[in-house]
């Protein structure tokens, strides 16, 4: 067969365009790593959410070293949770379900894009190396406030990362001489303990209590205040934590006048 | 009307052999829209999309879709 060079020319080179596609393919998938989303997260009942141990209570887990896990729930028409924050340099494992219709989970301006399907897991894998903030989208059409769908995420420096929450707990009101207290629940969701200090300030007084809360689980803190020291009127109170702060307002009352049956 | 078309069919002017016909501008405009189009993959793959990062990983089973 006779064929022209032009024609020999234009066969070799769009066989090496094709050869050429495909290493650039390769080279994606060998060299930065990069994977394509697919069913390895599994199915779910939509309808027993809740009862999944991961989506449950959605959010920020530490599972060791630089690695966490991150489940979230995506509902018409919203994520829950709305804000994530992750630490910089570390890998990030997503997995995200919905509980009603086809969602996405889009973080705009990147890569990071799935759907989200109700019965099965997405689970991706992200590796943060920049601090940055960027916005979650969902970009499947999922009803009438489908453009109000979004969400945010955080990636702040590995300083000024932890996993620690406060809550607080204490009557809004004592009787002076009472002893009352104010119990401060410390949630610690890095998967090693952590050791550090409450603090409580009310009126002039500031106690100290070291504690030390446990890898995925939280302490009980409780301050004794003696009513006595304080004396009447309201009382501004915080308990702080590792930069975390809770707190509220005591009110304490002359026994005689407290109540309602001094009316 | 079909015996004119036989009449210019048949008046040759000149016979080319295989070799002899070089159309060079049309593979020099093919040549530009080559090179055009490696440019924009190139762009697309590593400006537009590993430049786009924090980006999906995983081991390369998952990749190819294997696992």
């Amino acid at each position: 067969m006779n064929i022209h060079t032009y024609e020999k020319t234009w066969l070799a080179v769009t066989l090496v365009l094709i050869v050429g596609f495909i290493a650039t393919i390769t080279y994606g998938a060998v060299g930065p790593g990069i994977a394509m989303i697919d069913d390895d997260g599994g199915t779910i009942d939509p309808d027993t959410i809740n009862d999944d141990e991961r989506f449950g209570d959605p959010g920020v887990t530490h599972v060791g070293g630089n690695e966490y896990n991150v489940s979230v729930v995506a509902q018409a028409w919203s994520y829950t949770p709305s804000e994530i924050t992750v630490p910089a340099n570390s890998t990030v494992n997503f997995h995200v379900t919905s509980r009603d219709v086809t969602h996405s989970f889009t973080v705009v301006g990147t890569n990071v894009n799935t759907m989200v399907i109700p019965g099965q897991v997405s689970q991706m894998t992200v590796e943060f190396d920049e601090p940055g903030e960027y916005g979650i989208l969902c970009n499947e059409y999922c009803g009438a406030q489908h453009h109000t769908m979004e969400g945010k995420l955080n990636v702040v420096p590995q300083d000024e990362f932890d996993l620690t929450e406060i809550d607080t707990e204490a009557p809004d009101e004592a009787q002076l001489g009472n002893e009352t207290t104010i119990n401060a629940t410390v949630s610690n969701d890095m998967n090693y303990d952590l050791e550090t200090t409450a603090t409580l300030e009310i009126g002039d007084q500031t106690v100290e209590q070291d504690v030390t809360v446990p890898g995925h689980g939280s302490e009980t803190v409780t301050f004794e205040v003696d009513t006595a020291e304080l004396g009447t009127g309201d009382y501004d109170w915080t308990v702080t934590v590792d930069g975390h702060e809770d707190g509220d307002t005591l009110t304490v009352t002359n026994a005689t006048e407290g109540g309602d049956t001094d009316a | 009307m079909s015996s004119v078309i036989e009449e210019e069919e048949t008046e040759r002017v000149r016979e080319l052999g295989h070799e002899e016909y070089d159309p060079i501008g049309t593979a020099i405009l093919v040549g530009i829209y080559f090179l055009i189009l490696v440019a924009l993959w190139i762009f697309m793959y590593f400006v537009e999309f590993l430049g786009n990062g924090p980006t999906v990983v995983g081991v390369l089973l998952t990749v190819v879709g294997l696992a």
